[in-house]
């Protein structure tokens, strides 16, 4: 339980002063409810932000959105931003899985035209789109991918060498699905041993493969920008860097916990361990970090080219050509760019962490593809198996108050541990087809570790964020099938 | 001995054996439930009727401290699992010295789910306790 001082400061927004504990150098602030507030409170989660507040360098605040929960360093749902030279940029910042994130497919078919073709769809997705489980002769990446191309490409090089994913689909991925600033030869051979035969993989945990129908549409004008109307049938993917960016995360917290000392930095927590932007750990950091995030983006348009496969399997190659990709947004990643925090007149240059939060740039902003200028950036943000999820578009004050960031999920709510004393994996998969959900998961206790009772309710987190003025409800999603890691 | 502490999205693990080498061994143990194959993909793999034959790794750890050591230990065996399908039983033989760790270990080679994505540092420790030693990991899943 939570004992930090915590106020009210402005509608949605919670602030932990920095004279809270000693070493925080900025204040810690939260978007939330009195609900959501009093769920938080329940674990570490205040204490990991007040933590990142410590950091070298770091501006304006610690920020949290409504989906924090208690992680590892940051919390989850953490945002910090920080300012060359002093700055540092924390590998535990951005996680272990670097560029987790989510893609969203859109068919040119309603559910109506779905009709009993659903659970055949949803076996072939499963049978097409490989969880990646350990071990020689068992791993499923694509076969011809040169893995130094990915990394400094992204799905670019899955387009020009095996012609996976098109010009469209790499308009509409964040950041056009390369971070400029990769360097293959910054990622240890490790990390590509671990990743080598890995895209197009989905991996574990919480990760996961939906189909999906819009159930309500919030936003016409929005939802007409990104081509989706009330029935038609989705298809969401959230995955990230698997084994790669697993193994460079590992190697660059090790390497800067071990230089701590010569860059004279002391950290509550050696998880937290970081160096600055500037310094040739930051940069050599950073340069494996955009790699790996490219081999996210590649993993997730390889995915993406999986489904679509499944799709011309069982629907036929006029619905799989038009099959669109409506966006990919990164969850776990630090990007240089320019904000002006505090309302400060001139933009400066900053290291934006986003541990579990989305960008959520506004409309007119110039990063956006220009068939989305206009309404802002799309955000998906995933509920759980059995509840919705939403579409989200950008909105102006979230450049204002969290560095354009808004939330990226649920948030868990219940440990694994808990939610098994609850939900028993075959009962969760009964019910669950009782809703009309097709469910194929690995195993039933992977399954019931994701069970909905693990969840915080989306409806309220996405309520928050667009009260607050980060991000507006543009559709609602409800899931058809799941296909579980 | 090895328990799972409740933490809201990762696992937490805490071991308190009488010797230093045993945390090494607890901490296999607990990481041997993890990495397990599944039994759904078991079957479908054929293990149950072919069976597996028992085969041994070198596992070998350095780091700059003990806790440090401890999650490179476990991270060898995740490096193992994921890229092997190598799923640890037992330590043989374990050399353990203030800044590294080698050792025999025995297992099978399976499918093992990709759940474990890393060994973290937040909160690690392993410290002397009473009569013998106690660590905390937290595993990224």
């Amino acid at each position: 339980m939570s004992e930090f001082p915590i106020k009210l400061v402005d509608g949605q927004l919670w602030e932990i002063p920095a004279s809270a504990r000693a070493g925080m150098r900025v204040p810690a602030r939260l978007f939330a409810d009195r609900e959501l507030l009093a769920a938080i409170e329940q674990d570490r989660s205040l204490e990991q932000l007040a933590n990142v507040a410590t950091l070298p360098g770091i501006v304006e605040a610690a920020l949290a959105m409504p989906d924090i929960h208690q992680g590892y360093g940051f919390p989850v749902g953490g945002v910090a931003a920080t300012e060359p030279p002093e700055g540092v940029v924390s590998p535990g910042g951005v996680g272990y899985d670097i560029n987790c994130g989510v893609r969203l497919l859109a068919l040119p078919i309603g559910v109506e035209d779905l009709g009993d073709r659903r659970k055949p769809l949803v076996h072939e997705l499963s049978r097409q789109v490989p969880v990646g489980t350990g071990g020689k002769g068992s791993r499923q990446g694509i076969r011809g991918a040169n893995l130094d191309r990915v990394l400094e490409l992204g799905p670019r090089a899955l387009l020009e060498d095996l012609g996976i994913g098109s010009e469209e689909d790499l308009d509409l991925t964040e950041s056009g699905g390369c971070l400029e600033g990769a360097v293959p030869g910054s990622v240890s051979a490790r990390a590509k041993e671990r990743g080598n035969d890995q895209i197009g993989t989905l991996g574990s945990g919480n990760h996961f493969l939906e189909l999906q129908r819009v159930d309500r549409v919030y936003d016409e004008a929005a939802a007409n920008a990104y081509r989706l109307r009330e029935g038609q049938v989705t298809i969401l993917i959230h995955s990230g860097s698997r084994g790669l960016g697993h193994q460079v995360c590992t190697d660059f917290v090790k390497r800067m916990d071990s230089q701590l000392a010569h860059y004279r930095i002391e950290l509550p927590d050696r998880q937290l361990s970081c160096a600055p932007v500037s310094s040739p750990d930051g940069q050599a950091y950073l340069a494996a970090m955009s790699a790996a995030a490219n081999f996210a983006w590649a993993n997730r348009a390889a995915i993406a080219s999986r489904a679509r496969g499944a799709v011309q399997a069982v629907l036929g190659a006029r619905v799989a050509r038009g099959t669109r990709q409506v966006y990919d947004v990164a969850h776990n990643v630090a990007k240089l760019e320019r904000h002006r925090p505090g309302g400060d007149s001139e933009e400066r240059e900053l290291c934006v962490h986003r541990k579990g939060a989305t960008r959520a740039f506004p409309p007119g902003h110039p990063e956006l593809p220009e068939v989305y200028r206009a309404v802002g950036q799309p955000v998906f943000i995933p509920g759980s198996m059995g509840t919705a999820s939403f579409v989200l578009a950008g909105r102006e004050r979230s450049l204002e108050v969290s560095f354009g960031t808004t939330c990226h999920g649920a948030g868990r709510r219940l440990s694994r541990t808990a939610v098994r004393k609850q939900v028993e994996g075959g009962a969760l998969r009964q019910r669950l087809e009782q809703q009309g959900i097709a469910v194929r998961a690995l195993s039933s206790r992977g399954l019931a570790e994701e069970a909905p009772e693990a969840y915080k309710d989306v409806e309220r987190v996405v309520e928050v964020v667009q009260a607050a003025g980060l991000a507006a409800k543009v559709v609602r999603l409800r899931p058809i099938g799941v296909i579980k890691g | 001995m090895f328990r799972w502490v409740d933490n809201t999205a990762e696992l937490e693990l805490e071991i308190e054996a009488s010797t230093k080498e045993g945390v090494f061994a607890d901490a296999l143990a607990a990481l041997a439930e993890l990495l397990a194959t599944e039994p759904e993909v078991q079957l479908r793999a054929g293990h149950e009727r072919e069976g597996r034959p028992s085969v041994t790794r070198r596992v070998s750890a350095e780091a700059e401290d003990r806790p440090a050591l401890l999650a490179a230990w476990m991270e060898e065996l995740v490096f193992l699992a994921e890229t092997q399908g190598f799923e640890p039983l037992a330590v043989q033989a374990l050399e353990l010295g203030p800044r590294s760790a080698k050792a025999t270990v025995t297992g099978r080679l399976g499918r093992p789910p990709p759940l474990v994505k890393a060994v973290t540092y937040h909160r690690l420790s392993f410290a002397p306790a009473g009569d013998g030693y106690r660590a905390t990991v937290v595993l990224d899943v």
